[in-house]
């Protein structure tokens, strides 16, 4: 990978972890919500997005209580979110993803962390995902698209 | 305010804990993640919380700042605790209502507590021990041997290191800039959940926008100084495994071992 690209991939991954730790205290348990999963849509412009907003959930995932499960599993569901956000066949799909997997896969193993039922963590899951990914990643993908030079640099083009 | 947050909430300090190598301190890390599963008896816990406790006098953390790692979590422990205790069939204990509670059901709220607990603990020493870049360094070794695989080890761990070191500056800047636009008269911490969200906008938009301009500039240094990959790469800080390391892994697969032998016994 070129130096360019390995600079974008490194700044979506820090900007990731900051959005986590500036806009909830707590973003890490299913009541809350993390407003940072609002960049899951990048990928849909830039491919680098997709190791870089995987780095990114690792390490605003290594402040998390759940330890190792988090920084192993979340990070896994992020990374296939963002393969599957990259083949969005619609703009509008690509905020899809990463509600629908992260509901599953984190869903899943807060239900057998925490032993509550699969629907109610998922459920949470998802809410929360529909509001970060719909409310605030779409309307940013919507003022990314309009700006060639932007998205020229997330695909780390001069 | 925003500025106070820390990344890994890394404690510098001197002791045994913190010299050990890092690739070291997240495999045991690993393996005691995994025991926690394993352990069926509440004795096994109790020696797992002795084990604990001592690493944690060993590296010299203040038990306080372990305390607000778990009161983060205090509300999901009460809640495993309580549906576990009301949920669990067998033995009735006592009544509250129409919820009754049964010997094996406090039994299980005991473990999760426990398990939970336990793991925020040792994720906690885990970080709290070790330094980002350490932590970085520590990965990039591990993954090494799938390098053949295709993982870019080297790369991996170059991003992580750029994200690291932007994650202050972008925490200054989104502070400069949530002032700025509540001084244009913004409010980010009222209103319903739906008005919260699109009050961020003003937000993430500039914020992204100066983080990419800061890229720019990174990529330009970087093909300024000729920067090509891990090629050659020499390094200030070598890793090496010490005989505390020895001690530490092995003291580690001992348990782990000693767990799978009386999780046959009944």
């Amino acid at each position: 990978m070129s130096a360019r690209g390995i600079a974008v991939t490194g700044t979506i991954a820090g900007l990731y972890a900051v959005l986590t730790y500036a806009l909830g205290a707590v973003a890490y348990l299913p009541q809350q919500i993390r407003f940072a999963e609002a960049l899951a849509v990048l990928p849909y412009l830039t491919p680098l997005a997709i190791p870089g907003l995987t780095l990114g959930t690792f390490l605003a995932n290594l402040n998390s209580p759940l330890g190792w499960v988090d920084w192993v599993f979340g990070t896994l569901a992020t990374l296939i979110a963002a393969f599957l956000t990259r083949y969005a066949p619609h703009r509008l799909l690509a905020p899809l993803p990463p509600v629908v997997v992260n509901a599953i896969v984190v869903g899943y193993y807060l239900a057998i962390l925490l032993d509550l039922p699969f629907a109610v963590t998922a459920g949470q899951v998802f809410l929360g995902q529909m509001v970060a990914c719909y409310l605030l990643g779409y309307p940013l993908l919507t003022f990314l698209t309009n700006r060639p030079w932007l998205i020229r640099r997330l695909r780390g083009q001069t | 305010m925003l500025r106070d947050i820390t990344i890994g909430q890394y404690l510098a300090r001197d002791t045994a804990v913190h010299r050990l190598d890092p690739r070291t301190k997240i495999m045991s890390t690993m393996l005691f993640m995994l025991l926690l599963f394993l352990v069926r008896q509440l004795a096994g816990y109790v020696f797992l919380g002795v084990f604990t406790a001592a690493i944690v006098v060993l590296a010299g953390i203040p038990p306080r700042m372990l305390l607000r790692s778990i009161r983060s979590l205090a509300f999901i422990l009460a809640l495993t605790f309580l549906l576990q205790l009301f949920m669990t069939r067998g033995e009735p204990l006592f009544r509250l209502g129409p919820l009754v509670a049964t010997r094996e059901g406090l039994n299980m709220g005991t473990f999760m507590i426990c398990r939970l607990t336990l793991l925020v603990v040792m994720t906690s020493l885990l970080t709290l021990t070790t330094s980002p870049i350490a932590l970085t360094d520590g990965l990039e070794h591990l993954l090494r041997p799938f390098r053949r695989l295709g993982v870019p080890a080297h790369e991996l761990a170059m991003m992580m290191t750029i994200a690291l070191r932007f994650i202050p500056t972008l925490l200054e800047e989104a502070d400069k800039i949530m002032k700025a636009q509540m001084a244009r008269g913004a409010d980010f911490r009222s209103g319903n959940l739906l008005r919260r969200a699109r009050s961020l906008i003003p937000l993430l938009v500039p914020l992204f926008v100066s983080a990419f301009r800061r890229a720019d500039e990174l990529a330009l240094a970087m093909e300024a100084r000729c920067y090509r990959g891990g090629e050659g790469r020499t390094r200030m800080k070598q890793l090496a495994f010490a005989a505390r390391d020895g001690i530490a892994l092995t003291t580690v697969a001992v348990m782990f071992l000693g767990v799978l032998f009386l999780r046959g016994r009944p």
